[in-house]
């Protein structure tokens, strides 16, 4: 018996992408908005695993290009965390602040 | 001859090589790697039309599921080395602006990865432009959206540059996530990654619509971003303000075209899917209609040259997506619809690069971006407002021009596909665009000069621009060169789309 499906954990990925999605719009602190993006990212990691692992294919194996991309996926996003924070250091440096209301010298 | 792939692993090579160059020499003064770089890049340019064109073959060996040498792609990855040199010589000129905005002991000393970050910026273009599969096109974009964090952020002393940096990155991080997630979904529905296989099952697969057009829609969000599509445009204004002048020609160039590209090729499968293909560009026409007129509208009431540009590139993302929206029921037309974005994005490169550079000189004479610096530039340096004129005429759309017969392309597109609500909407903004553009026109020529300084322009960026006003000229006039490169060759294209 097997009661964990596909939809639970699509359930459960779509979840996450919302909750990361609604972090980067609500949350004010820059560092916090990033760590909602790496949710998102996951949510999509979660979700090709689990397609990959139900997607059986004619020889009996789970289908592994979802989860090759998936480490693509995680390389990158270590990428851009390592830029990403490097930028919001300079810019903390730079004002003394991390919060998106202060990031207001660029407007017309 | 030469397989396609090594423009790719000399762009590279001579990244890494350069990097390493500039770590170990003691030299403070930079320019020399900025001048091996043009030097080589017009190599591996010329190099370009010494390879044989090898369409992918799915199944033959590993690598080559991931890669297709084909003669669009080849066109696009000459774009993408023409906008490198060109925004290189931009940066040489920008080099004084930049060196004072950088927290260094000696003038000058951290600039080297501004030259060369383009490079690898450049590799992440060639590739994605070669990209059949997703896991190869999501990879290449996101080389190339990386190195623009690093280089919009640059000039570490500029609230302006960090502020455009933070933005940049937490949008472009944004729109990744949609598009891994739309890619996930994709995956989910047919089990493959290859373009040509998603778009095989993708035409088969019954019952699914709302899941496909789920699909379609997340990565319709996340490419929206990238090119600067209206609702997802909030960001460009403030970013092209914020980064240095180089960065924003190559972003406005390099990121829409890289977006544009990726937009045609994720576009197609979908395009085999007929049940919802009524939906698909329903939701086309629609944000090709509120990016042209937000972008060209918006325009208008901008002082800073720099934030009119933006707006323009909206507008300009406008045109083309328009054209995208006119591709018909039938996945044939696709072929017009690929020569004519490609030949836009070509005239696009020509003019915008035209414009920034003589921005690029203005601003860094003149301190300032606002398009009262340009008041009386005729007086100051005759051939740089001549060569603006230019610019600017072919981003109107003046015939002749390059840019005229760009418009000309995705008017015709349009009128095919009888779509007359996008007709009219494209005909208000062009309209709007002459204002505009020629209130710039107006500063050089009949206003007084604030400053009476004359301009000098170095021999290289003098070259480059009156090669580029050349090129605006001659491709306007002709533009069969173009043309017949993206058409010819484009088979491999439309084969993936049946």
């Amino acid at each position: 018996m097997n009661p964990l499906t596909l939809n639970h954990y699509l359930l459960a990925s779509g979840l996450l992408f919302s909750i990361g999605f609604a972090g980067v719009l609500l949350r004010r602190n820059i560092i916090t908005i990033f760590m909602c993006l790496e949710l998102m990212l996951n949510a999509a990691n979660l979700s090709l695993v689990a397609f990959s692992r139900f997607h059986i294919g004619a020889d009996g194996l789970p289908n592994y290009n979802a989860q090759v991309l998936v480490f693509f996926i995680i390389t990158v996003a270590a990428a851009e965390v390592a830029v990403g924070l490097a930028i919001i250091v300079a810019l903390y440096r730079a004002r003394q602040t991390t919060h998106v209301e202060d990031l207001v010298s660029l407007k017309f | 001859m030469f397989p396609p792939i090594s423009l790719e692993i000399l762009v590279l090579a001579l990244g890494f090589i350069l990097l390493l160059a500039e770590s170990f020499s003691n030299s403070t003064n930079k320019r020399g790697l900025a001048h091996i770089a043009i030097f080589c890049l017009g190599w591996i340019f010329a190099i370009s039309f010494f390879t044989a064109p090898t369409p992918a073959t799915i199944g033959a060996g590993s690598y080559w599921n991931f890669y297709s040498g084909d003669g669009v792609s080849l066109v696009f990855k000459r774009i993408a080395l023409l906008t490198t040199i060109g925004v290189l010589v931009l940066a040489l000129d920008y080099e004084a602006a930049l060196a004072k905005l950088l927290p260094s002991a000696h003038v000058g000393a951290g600039t080297g990865e501004f030259y060369i970050l383009p490079l690898f910026t450049c590799a992440g273009l060639m590739l994605m432009a070669s990209a059949v599969d997703l896991v190869m096109a999501f990879a290449a974009l996101e080389l190339v959206t990386i190195s623009f964090y690093v280089l919009v952020a640059y000039a570490r002393r500029s609230h302006a540059s960090l502020e455009a940096g933070v933005k940049y990155l937490i949008l472009g991080a944004l729109s990744t996530g949609f598009i891994v997630y739309g890619i996930t979904w994709i995956f989910g529905l047919t089990g493959e990654t290859h373009f040509t296989k998603v778009a095989e099952k993708l035409a088969h697969l019954r019952g699914d619509d709302t899941a496909i057009l789920f699909a379609f829609l997340l990565i319709l969000v996340g490419l929206g971003f990238k090119v600067a599509a209206v609702p997802f445009q909030s960001w460009v204004p403030d970013v092209y303000e914020g980064a240095p002048t180089p960065v924003t020609a190559f972003l406005s160039v390099g990121s829409k075209a890289a977006g544009f590209l990726l937009f045609l090729r994720v576009l197609e499968p979908f395009l085999g899917v007929h049940s919802i293909l009524p939906k698909v560009l329903q939701v086309l026409a629609l944000v090709a209609g509120a990016t042209l007129i937000f972008g060209n509208l918006a325009a208008m009431p901008q002082n800073s040259l720099k934030r009119l540009l933006a707006y323009s590139s909206i507008g300009h993302a406008g045109y083309l997506l328009t054209a995208i929206a006119c591709i018909g029921a039938g996945g044939g037309l696709l072929l017009g619809v690929g020569a004519t974005v490609g030949y836009y994005l070509f005239a696009y490169m020509l003019m915008t690069l035209l414009a920034f550079a003589v921005l690029t000189l203005v601003s860094v004479n003149s301190k300032g971006e606002e398009i009262q610096q340009f008041n009386g530039l005729s007086k100051r340096s005759p051939f740089l407002a001549f060569a603006m004129v230019v610019a600017m005429s072919s981003l109107a759309g003046v015939p002749l021009t390059a840019g005229f017969y760009g418009k000309f392309l995705v008017f015709a597109q349009i009128i095919q596909a009888h779509h007359w609500v996008l007709l009219s909407l494209g005909v208000i903004t062009v309209g709007a665009g002459f204002y505009y553009y020629f209130r710039v026109v107006a500063a050089m020529y009949w206003h007084d000069p604030q400053e009476t300084a004359p301009i000098t322009v170095a021999p290289l960026s003098k070259i480059t621009i009156s090669l580029l006003i050349a090129a605006i000229f001659y491709f306007g006039i002709n533009p069969n060169p173009v043309l017949s490169a993206l058409r010819t060759s484009a088979p491999s294209v439309a084969a993936a789309a049946h």
